[in-house]
């Protein structure tokens, strides 16, 4: 994997570099921050940037950078588990619609369409109001309303790939459905699948954060980069790092993967495997 | 000033300033990493106007990189590192953009290999040919446009010019091309493999247009291909191409005749051809077709002995309920250790009947029944997933484009292991060592285990397919056009190792080609096959001595073998026989079949 993606060019390597920074910060905020991110203290409550408040405090006094660092985790762990969850469940069913079509093909494809017809936050408004908002129900309700649109887009590079004559050549032998999938058409659209993830991965984030902005996600007093700017946007004037930190936060996890995505998809685009330069 | 269009018609201008296009010690190299890598060394030639330049070669020779130089054209990170390309006197790679574009197409117009993807597909063809006119500022009505179709001898240029590309047949298309390219009368024509794609009858068609045309026209014509047959039939100059040399220049006619370089030797008894016997005889068919019927049963199954390994009869095969079918009532008998060859142009159901008995396709009506020895027989009209893994063992299948029947992302080593291990043809343990051995049989390192398909030559890739073939123990191999992808002298390998595979492990195959020099040189009995039916069939002596019908008989009097000067006699454009349905058979000399006809005339 080094070696093909060796030369995906600067963007890429940006992109990797703000991911791996916004994950290591979330991963490491509990030893690296440097006050409770819960922890307030109304005589230092709507500070501006100090030598002892980075970038100062929010209205309860609690320390924003120490918030900022920790309001990632909750975010990135359900971006992290919805995404991989979603791809990896509409890449298989999206290998093996476009494999089998016929009815199974129809069926699969219109529950898509009708998934795909609902918009997507207001599925989630009602999935958290009437099962509340545990990590895993925001987690498989994500699943749901994102895999039909993986399975979408890897069917259409699936086909592509099912007319090729090594898939032929395994259905000659006999070969069943699952090794056909599994071992002749998947591997041979990693590439889309790879570039895929990124991209979902920063659907998913953004809309992790909108909801607990809309208050449906993440519950106060927890530190979390959407429920910060829901609770700090009132004084974006007074305290303006309140509201900026978590934004630039998201900003450039987000940034970071449609960077790797975009790098990823020019570096992949062209097979290499095909075209045999390595 | 060479960018006067109006030249082509008369040659005086032309003649006085020299030759049309003078290529002058032109390298050519493009840029990997930080190395130069070179595709063309000190290339030079000349053609003058009403001249043929060919320039033959195999793939990687630089002879594509060359030609389209002549259009001022070089691929992305290839630059020029020596020497110039004059056209008309003018250093083409010195012209402004202005200037450039009335090169391209003006002066100098090019037909690529595949004109289907040339043209565009949303614009009508006479719109296109409107456009190829007006761009270089010539005056365009409808009637110039209709008459740009007709000098191609396209029929019913009215309603074809209203037509859009897909509509319209693979030589129908390359006509069109051909008729977009010389629409501004360029003084210079490229042609760039223009009849690769083509069947030969089409081919033969085209090449004669061309030839004509570019007589008429007095341009300078440069044919790149790596066809010898092509080039030999077209060119009065070849020059043969290696590692992006030049290595022979010289007359067409002492080319063939006495070629000086080794590797044109070597490129010239690669080349499978009919040989001598065919030709004469081939092009009378029989006489009187259609009334002197025979009653004899189809195709020669009179000995139904333990040596017939499959037997097909009444085999139709169709891709939808109505229209025809793809396959009509084929019958056919392949015998142990027979090389069985299906001869047909693309559409005429020979790739459908292959991949019906591999279980690819199902058969609509009729039986496929094969004997294996081992006493495994069946019935072969089932789909695959319906087939015993016996029966699906012993009929394997080798594909046409080595590049995309291996899976890109599995090793060479794994692609042979898997039908090892489906089959169980060799205990777990044995299988690397068999890998190994199969790997050695094909002509291959051992080694080449762990190479990734896009790490081998499309020789090796081909080789492999071979191998994985070989690897379920089969009795019938399927071969279709396994060959048409590579080079002359690839292709020559390939057909050996195959005919002495065959012979050391007793297998049948069936042969699927268009390529009747090839068929000659490998099968033992040929089929004819056109629009799904069965024509003609027999021992291949008697197939290509004739008599023959008359569509095997155009076939072969379109072939065109290196050392051929002249192309062949205005070859039929429209088929002058029509199926005689059902029709009975005339069978010459024993065992050789062949479809009764009617004469067109009589309709």
């Amino acid at each position: 994997m080094k070696a093909t993606l060796r030369g995906a060019g600067p963007a890429f390597t940006i992109g990797i570099v703000l991911i791996l920074g916004n994950v290591l910060l979330a991963l490491l905020a509990p030893w690296i921050s440097p006050y409770d991110p819960v922890a307030s203290d109304s005589a230092a409550a709507l500070q501006g940037p100090s030598g002892a408040h980075w970038l100062g405090t929010d209205m309860y006094g609690r320390d924003i950078l120490s918030r900022t660092l920790n309001g990632g985790r909750y975010a990135l762990q359900v971006t992290f588990l919805a995404t991989t969850i979603a791809v990896a469940a509409g890449a298989l069913l999206g290998c093996l619609v476009a494999y089998l079509g016929g009815w199974f093909d129809d069926v699969v494809m219109r529950v898509v369409d009708a998934i795909l017809s609902v918009p997507t936050i207001l599925a989630l408004l009602v999935v958290v109001s009437v099962l509340g908002s545990g990590m895993w129900v925001i987690v498989l309700a994500v699943v749901v309303v994102y895999t039909p649109a993986v399975i979408r887009v890897v069917r259409g590079a699936a086909r592509s790939v099912k007319s090729l004559d090594y898939v032929t050549a395994a259905k000659a032998r006999g070969e069943r459905a699952g090794p056909i999938v599994v071992r002749e058409i998947l591997p041979n659209v990693s590439d889309v699948v790879l570039v895929e993830y990124a991209m979902r991965a920063s659907w998913v984030v953004l809309l992790i954060s909108t909801l607990s902005f809309l208050g449906f996600g993440a519950n106060p007093p927890a530190p979390d980069w959407g429920l910060m700017v829901a609770e700090n946007r009132t004084a974006l004037t007074v305290v303006p790092w309140a509201t900026l930190g978590p934004v630039a936060a998201l900003a450039s996890f987000v940034i970071g993967l449609h960077l790797t995505s975009d790098g990823l998809g020019k570096r992949l685009g062209v097979d290499r495997a095909m075209t045999g330069v390595k | 000033m060479s960018i006067e269009t109006g030249l082509a018609g008369d040659m005086e201008p032309v003649a006085a300033t020299g030759d049309a296009v003078r290529v002058e010690k032109l390298s050519i190299s493009y840029r990997a990493g930080r190395a130069l890598v070179p595709v063309a060394t000190e290339v030079s030639f000349a053609i003058a106007a009403g001249q043929t330049f060919g320039l033959v070669g195999e793939s990687g020779s630089g002879k594509s990189t060359v030609a389209r130089t002549l259009l001022a054209k070089l691929r992305a990170g290839s630059s020029i590192t020596g020497g110039r390309v004059l056209v008309a006197g003018q250093d083409v790679f010195g012209l402004d953009p202005a200037r450039l574009r009335a090169l391209r197409g003006g002066t100098v117009a090019l037909v690529a290999q595949n004109a289907g993807q040339s043209l565009t597909p949303s614009m009508r063809v006479g719109t296109q040919i409107h456009e190829a006119l007006t761009s270089h500022g010539l005056r365009a009505d409808r009637a110039d446009v209709l008459r740009a179709l007709d000098q191609v001898r396209l029929p019913n240029v009215k309603d074809l010019a209203r037509r859009y590309p897909h509509e319209l047949s693979g030589g129908q298309q390359q006509r069109v091309g051909i008729a977009m390219a010389i629409a501004a009368r360029p003084s210079v024509l490229v042609l760039d493999e223009p009849t690769t794609a083509l069947d030969v009858v089409t081919q033969a068609a085209v090449l004669r247009l061309v030839k004509d045309l570019s007589r008429e026209l007095q341009t300078a014509t440069l044919i790149v291909s790596h066809d010898l047959g092509v080039v030999s039939g077209m060119a009065d100059q070849v020059a043969v191409m290696r590692h992006g040399r030049i290595l022979e220049s010289r007359p067409t006619a002492k080319l063939f005749a006495d070629p000086e370089h080794e590797y044109t030797r070597q490129l010239l008894r690669d080349v499978p051809t009919l040989g001598a016997r065919s030709r004469a005889e081939a092009v009378a068919p029989v006489a009187g077709g259609g009334t002197n019927q025979d009653p004899e049963p189809p195709s020669g199954t009179g000995n139904q002995g333990s040596d017939v390994l499959l037997s097909c009869e009444n085999v139709s095969i169709s891709y939808h309920a109505s229209g025809p079918p793809a396959v009509d009532s084929v019958d056919l008998e392949i015998r142990r250790g027979e090389t069985l060859a299906i001869v047909g142009e693309s559409g005429s159901g020979k790739s459908t009947l292959a991949w019906s008995l591999a279980g690819l396709t199902a058969a609509t009506s009729g039986t496929m029944r094969v004997h294996g020895d081992t006493g495994t027989g069946g019935d072969l009209a089932r789909p695959v997933a319906r087939r015993s893994r016996e029966l699906r063992q012993l009929v394997q299948l080798i594909f046409q484009n080595a590049d995309t029947s291996l899976n890109p992302r599995r090793s060479v080593a794994a692609a042979i292991r898997r039908p090892l291990r489906l089959f169980g043809t060799v205990a777990r343990a044995r299988e690397r060592g068999r890998v190994e051995e199969l790997l050695t049989e094909v002509g291959l390192p051992a080694s080449f285990g762990k190479r990734l398909p896009a790490q081998l030559s499309g020789g090796q890739r081909q080789r492999v397919g071979i191998a994985r073939a070989l690897a379920a123990a089969p009795e019938l191999i399927i071969a279709d056009e396994i060959t048409t992808a590579l080079d002359v002298s690839v292709q020559a390998d390939i057909l050996e190792l195959l005919s002495g595979l065959q012979k050391s492990h007793g297998l049948s195959t069936l042969f699927i080609s268009h390529d009747l020099a090839v068929v000659a040189d490998v099968a033992d009995r040929v089929m004819v096959m056109k629009n799904g039916r069965l024509l003609e069939v027999g021992d291949v002596a008697d197939v290509f001595s004739g008599p023959n019908h008359p569509y095997t008989a155009s076939l072969l009097a379109a072939v065109l073998e290196p050392g051929d000067l002249e192309l062949p006699q205005s070859p039929a454009e429209e088929q002058d026989w029509i199926d005689d349905n059902p029709g009975g058979w005339l069978e010459p000399s024993p065992g050789h079949l062949i479809r009764t006809w009617k004469g067109a005339g009589n309709r």
